[in-house]
């Protein structure tokens, strides 16, 4: 199986295959990719109509921005995740958006197992298992208010409701557990 | 708000990649890590610390509609089929070449006295709407390579073309820069054997004076073409 950064390396020679307009390379990556990035929407926007869209904007965008890729500094995988994630909170952001409720009956938020089958687990590489292992270092509701605002794009108050908790409260949590997460990551 | 203390800056742009910054906030914030370099890299360092969460994900397989409808957008060309290597535009840039191929297999013939190249490698490289702009060459056991611009191509003072092999495997290789008209000799490491064997095919694209600073195309590729051996 491919390590996690022979993965990282395969997915940056495909970006700058892609840059020189190879077809075939964009082939390749979505092949590789689609299927997580897909989940990421998914995740945040919880109906496939909406998921979709933001994958096939996304993807399009990879293709004409391949390019800067190389400026970016950035792993390939966390700089498209991120391509697909913008995307989709600002879709979900988006001035009239037609009723999000995350409450809503017929559009039940789909939390399913958060824990990664082994095989994605192993492929998940050094970075996620740091990030995993900090997480674990939090506090319940540090951990709590972050990990669904971070899967499903929930705003504070969207938290607020979820965690049936004063919105200054949980604002604190974020702002707390995304502080001692960043000083384990970076004693890590 | 003052955006450049370090502490709102850091607290800010985690909020922006875990999302809980949201409406005009989050709209202003992407538009100062836009224009602001500190911003953009505390940006970058929290996307290196969150999103490898969401690449834990179980993955999910897309409808083969979402490749579809990127396809269509992006190469109606091709849409005829499914295949890359069935695309139009594969068959186009191949008909090309292999029509450059004849005429220089013609030139060979109708011309005795032609210092005959012998055993050549050939590429026509031409832009998107497979316009001819610049002709390669080069014998095969030589270590000279020809790149003849077709007729002068316009270029910004402060750019420069970029000749690129594009291998079978691995990432593109950069064989050197090319002048926007007449005919530029490049010296290849090796025989154009060596070299171009597993080449299929080349691109320019446009870097900035001296080329790329990176050893990879950071510019756009404005000219690619199939590599052609003639023997």
């Amino acid at each position: 199986m491919a390590s996690s950064a022979d993965r990282s390396a395969q997915l940056a020679e495909l970006l700058a295959r892609i840059a020189l307009r190879d077809q075939a390379a964009f082939a390749r990556l979505y092949d590789l990719t689609s299927a997580h990035l897909y989940a990421a929407a998914l995740r945040i926007l919880q109906r496939p109509a909406w998921a979709e869209e933001v994958l096939q904007e996304s993807f399009v965008n990879v293709w004409q921005r391949a390019d800067t890729y190389a400026a970016a500094k950035s792993q390939p995988l966390t700089w498209l995740t991120s391509i697909v994630r913008n995307r989709a909170l600002d879709w979900l952001r988006r001035p009239d958006p037609d009723t999000v409720d995350i409450n809503d009956e017929e559009h039940p938020v789909v939390i399913a197992d958060e824990r990664p089958d082994p095989l994605e687990a192993l492929l998940a590489g050094a970075d996620a298992r740091n990030v995993r292992g900090c997480l674990d270092t939090l506090e319940a509701q540090q951990q709590q208010s972050i990990a669904p605002a971070f899967y499903h794009g929930l705003t504070h108050s969207e938290l607020a409701r979820h965690l049936r908790q004063p919105l200054g409260t949980v604002k604190a949590w974020v702002r707390r557990g995304l502080e001692k997460l960043q000083r384990c990551l970076e004693a890590a | 708000m003052n955006y450049r203390h370090p502490q709102l800056r850091q607290r800010l742009a985690a909020e922006y990649v875990l999302g809980t910054l949201h409406g005009r906030a989050r709209v202003r914030f992407a538009r100062l890590a836009y224009a602001d370099a500190e911003i953009r890299s505390a940006v970058r360092e929290w996307e290196a610390r969150l999103l490898p969460f969401a690449e834990e994900l179980p993955p999910v397989k897309p409808p083969a509609r979402v490749w579809q409808a990127i396809a269509t957008r992006l190469f109606p060309e091709a849409r005829a089929s499914r295949g890359w290597l069935g695309g139009i535009a594969f068959w186009r840039g191949f008909a090309l070449a292999a029509s450059i191929a004849v005429i220089a297999l013609g030139v060979m013939l109708l011309v005795p006295r032609y210092t005959a190249p012998g055993e050549s490698y050939v590429a026509l490289l031409a832009d998107d709407q497979s316009h001819p702009a610049l002709y390669v060459s080069a014998a095969r056991s030589g270590r000279l390579l020809s790149v003849k611009a077709v007729a002068p191509i316009a270029l910004p003072g402060d750019r420069a073309m970029e000749l690129w092999a594009l291998p079978q495997q691995g990432p593109p290789r950069s064989l050197g820069l090319v002048g926007a008209r007449g005919t530029t000799v490049v010296t290849l490491q090796a025989s154009a054997d060596t070299t171009l064997a597993a080449v299929p095919a080349m691109a320019i694209s446009i870097e900035p004076t001296g080329g790329s600073p990176t050893g990879l195309p950071t510019g756009p590729v404005v000219y690619k073409g199939t590599v052609v051996k003639v023997w």
